[in-house]
């Protein structure tokens, strides 16, 4: 009898330990299969709309073409002057696909924009990683990224919403809305030769940190049909 | 006879060494504003974008002519001035100097159409030099540099023009460039009608022009009255131009200040010029 007691308290122990561990794996598998989606694309194409809204600077929306290959190559093309979020577009997919590079926690789920998702931690295992954590909104019926914050310690926190549509199958967004961190942005009047502007009329700063957003629309994704190395080499 | 004499006097200018003391200068600094941006341009735009390029990558030629010419315009503006002076300081005290105003009195013209064919052909050796620092500046930069589209700097952010909405700009913005240093004429013209000698009333020029350009930079309360009515505040007035949207309410504002000064400057000239002794 005592013996029993004692068998059935070493199950329950084992089992209290082993959750975890069996949780953990689970999250890996679901990183895993998010990023063997995105490893069949080999490389891509595609037209962008870019709409910058961020503090200290006006601009039209341009038009560019961003190119993409496997693992982390990416180039813009525009004629005229295109902002990016940094590293984005490759830091993600580069971050997910090594898997011992991180330890991953389901911290819960969430619905984002109607879509269940399941919340995942992610924080680097090397010190001198770029990425300080990231959280991952993953719908695991489309196994897609749905929205991720990744906190960098040279960038700073890049909050990501991703919709999609034609590309899901690969895995692919049609928007990506970016929200960044801008710090305070001051030219000295020397190198601005703005000497008639005076301290009063311009704008004040509140000291407070401000958001930037990018809205980037993807269109017209070429998928698979080869690039050369070469043409990411910089000019 | 009016119009002869304009033609005398542009004669005049083209003759006088000085006059290309101006276009050499532009030249010069231009020339060396090219070089250096050639080796050392995209340090210079590590300066402007660094702070956003935390989170943000700019992507493109942002290192284009249009850019070069716009840095050069905000540069020279502040030294166009006084290029200017040296041949327009000189009109009437230059003639007093060498004894020349004695025999050009007694051609049968009036005394206003003498100051008013002069001040004409002020006005069309700055048109001369505006026209040269846009060739220079805009059209050189473009070739060296290539075209694109345009970072507009100011101290506290950044505009970003594209490459189609541009020419017209600099279009507008010379043209106002052009209506600031013609205020500047005026004002030497008139101080030279005061001047025996060319060298009082150049100094004179730019002593004003380096005060009321202090007393508009500094951040003083006090000043604030007086500084909308300075002309070196509406001197910048170009760059209105480049905003988005563009604030015409500033740029008309702007434009009948400098042409109040122009008109205010004359009226002084005249009536000095008309009641002047001519002792040499």
């Amino acid at each position: 009898m005592k013996n029993r007691t004692l068998i059935h308290y070493a199950l329950l122990l084992v089992g209290l330990l082993s959750a975890p561990i069996a949780q953990a794996q689970q999250t890996n598998k679901l990183l895993h299969r998010v990023s063997a989606k995105f490893a069949s694309v080999k490389d891509y194409s595609v037209d962008v709309h870019i709409k910058v809204d961020m503090p200290f600077l006006r601009m039209l929306p341009i038009n560019a073409k961003i190119y993409f290959k496997q693992k982390d190559k990416f180039k813009v093309e525009s004629k005229s002057i295109a902002i990016v979020p940094k590293q984005s577009f490759v830091q993600l997919t580069k971050l997910i696909a090594d898997t011992n590079s991180y330890t991953a926690m389901q911290q819960g789920r969430e619905v984002v924009n109607g879509t269940p998702t399941a919340l995942i931690n992610i924080i680097p295992l090397s010190d001198t990683s770029d990425v300080v954590l990231g959280k991952l909104w993953i719908d695991d019926k489309q196994m897609v990224i749905v929205k991720s914050m990744i906190t960098t310690k040279s960038n700073g926190t890049i909050l990501t919403t991703y919709t999609y549509d034609n590309q899901l199958a690969y895995g692919l967004p049609d928007v990506m809305l970016f929200e960044v961190d801008v710090k305070k942005f001051k030219i000295p009047k020397a190198v601005a030769a703005d000497i008639n502007t005076s301290q009063a009329t311009t704008t004040k700063d509140d000291g407070k940190p401000k958001k930037g957003k990018i809205t980037i629309t993807l269109t017209n994704y070429k998928i698979n049909k080869g690039i050369a190395d070469s043409f990411f080499k910089k000019n | 006879m009016f119009w002869k004499s304009t033609y005398n006097e542009l004669i005049k200018i083209a003759y006088k060494p000085r006059s290309y003391i101006g276009i050499g200068g532009i030249t010069l600094i231009i020339g060396i504003v090219l070089f250096a941006m050639k080796l050392e341009g995209k340090y210079y735009i590590s300066l402007i974008t660094g702070q956003l390029e935390q989170s943000v990558s700019f992507e493109g030629n942002i290192l284009n002519g249009n850019l070069i010419g716009f840095i050069i315009l905000q540069m020279l503006i502040v030294h166009v001035p006084l290029l200017i002076a040296f041949v327009t300081g000189d009109l009437i005290s230059g003639e007093a100097d060498m004894g020349t105003i004695r025999l050009l009195l007694t051609k049968p013209i009036s005394r206003n159409s003498i100051l008013f064919s002069k001040f004409l052909a002020g006005c069309l050796y700055t048109a001369i030099v505006v026209l040269w620092l846009a060739l220079m500046a805009v059209l050189l930069g473009r070739v060296l540099f290539g075209s694109g589209d345009l970072i507009v700097l100011k101290s506290d952010g950044l505009t970003i023009l594209q490459q189609h909405d541009i020419v017209w700009r600099f279009v507008y913005g010379f043209g106002m460039a052009f209506l600031s240093l013609v205020t500047v004429a005026t004002l030497a013209l008139t101080l030279s009608c005061f001047s025996e000698n060319s060298i009082g009333p150049i100094v004179t020029t730019m002593g004003i022009i380096l005060l009321f350009t202090i007393v508009g930079t500094l951040d003083v309360p006090l000043f604030d009255t007086i500084r909308p009515f300075m002309f070196t505040t509406h001197m910048a007035a170009w760059r209105c131009f480049f905003d988005d949207p563009i604030d015409t309410a500033q740029i008309l504002k702007s434009s009948l200040i400098l042409l109040a000064h122009i008109a205010v400057l004359l009226g002084i000239a005249t009536y000095k010029f008309n009641r002047k002794d001519i002792l040499s």
